[in-house]
């Protein structure tokens, strides 16, 4: 089984053992261990047998499938009441929340792309890699001077707010994001093509419309953006595009992952490594609102 | 100084076995995360109230959605709003 935390991955597919390492990491006082249990199973200090009785609860995919589970928990995570902070601020979005989103963003598509390359070079399956291939494309290259990519978009929102694209070229990315950047980055190299698209595909749903349905409270942000006339359009292009885009990505994504799970086998592995790369998308988006922050007085 | 918690003093949380002197009192904390939060926490309130110590802290909200907190000294009052990365605070306002 795998740790949702960290690279522990052993053969036994019994949750007491998964439960035991978590106890172990919690005894030596592990910060990222204890945030997660804290977060997704329980405050309380418990004994082996009953964590392994929470964590196969946590886990239970019932009659509904690997792709409502991956939704549910996504849903809960950051559409729920409260909503995350950054669902939050997007609402009605302030010019410094929009300034994070840009730089932040542009780092995580700088890796988004290495990603889905690396899925397309795990795979044989020709239905996976023409999927990575055209996200590829939509999200970095575009498809000619008619339809921009998504990145361009971003940098052109950025300029319309007052940001110049060479500042968001050249800038670092805050701790939260290069750190997220790098769990993604070493879950690409090291895991089962299977695995990244889940890790990878799955953000997807922040952007997907629809969400009401699997109990989310709110959307990415408030369609009523699109009529009002103190947005620049290049605000309105970019997060329409995304708007358009990411609802048939996350759900073409993750129809493919429920059809190669089976073949592939241990979806508990594909569970974890979702898990993993949402708890690290969670900090990343606060690293926009950070961000956002530290521009307010700057630009 | 006293605290609302139990268990950790910032996050409530059982688990882990970590403990920092903190005001001269030795306090627990699951994690050293949450106890540099903690104690940056504490020197951020005595910064902006000028206290020297504190007798109470009351504590609400986790990491993600940040923590509402109330801290007395005699007599006095302060409440105020605080998010942490990493043990660093990142977001510090009176309310």
């Amino acid at each position: 089984m795998k740790c949702t935390v960290c690279n522990y991955n052993s053969s036994s597919m019994d949750y007491a053992d998964l439960g035991g390492h978590f106890i172990d990491m919690a005894s030596e006082s592990d910060a990222d261990h204890i945030m997660w249990l804290n977060r997704f199973i329980t405050k309380s200090k418990t004994g082996r047998q009953d964590l392994a009785n929470m964590l196969r609860e946590f886990f239970e995919l019932n009659e509904s499938g690997l792709k409502r589970w991956i939704i549910n928990r996504f849903v809960s995570n950051f559409f729920s009441e409260p909503p995350h902070l950054f669902i939050g601020a997007m609402q009605s979005p302030e010019r410094k929340v929009l300034l994070g989103y840009v730089v932040e963003h542009h780092h995580f598509l700088k890796q988004w792309i290495k990603s889905c390359a690396y899925v397309i070079a795990k795979t044989d399956n020709e239905d996976v890699q023409m999927y990575e291939m055209e996200n590829i494309m939509a999200e970095m290259h575009g498809f000619g001077s008619k339809t921009p990519s998504h990145h361009e978009l971003l940098l052109r929102m950025g300029e319309s707010l007052g940001l110049p694209r060479e500042t968001v070229l050249m800038s670092e990315p805050l701790p939260a994001t290069r750190k997220a950047i790098e769990l993604w980055g070493n879950l690409s190299r090291n895991s089962h093509w299977i695995e990244i698209m889940a890790a990878m595909h799955s953000l997807e749903l922040i952007a997907t419309r629809g969400l009401e349905k699997y109990g989310a409270k709110y959307s990415y942000f408030d369609p009523a953006i699109f009529q009002r006339s103190d947005i620049p359009n290049e605000v309105k292009d970019f997060l329409r595009e995304g708007y358009d885009a990411d609802a048939s990505h996350s759900d073409e994504a993750l129809n493919l992952i429920e059809k190669y799970s089976d073949e592939y086998g241990d979806i508990q592995a594909i569970q974890a490594t979702f898990i993993r790369s949402m708890v690290a998308f969670d900090s990343y988006l606060n690293a926009r609102l950070e961000r956002g922050e530290q521009y307010e007085n700057e630009l | 100084m006293k605290t609302n918690y139990e268990g950790c003093a910032l996050c409530d949380a059982t688990w882990g076995e970590y403990w920092r002197e903190i005001e001269g009192q030795n306090m627990f904390f699951c994690c050293n995360i949450c106890a540099d939060a903690y104690e940056n926490m504490i020197g951020e309130v005595k910064k902006k109230t000028g206290w020297e110590e504190l007798d109470y802290v009351e504590i609400t909200g986790n990491y993600r959605l940040g923590r509402t907190c109330r801290a007395t000294k005699g007599d006095s009052e302060y409440k105020y709003f605080f998010r942490h990365e990493n043990g660093n605070i990142t977001q510090f306002e009176e309310r």
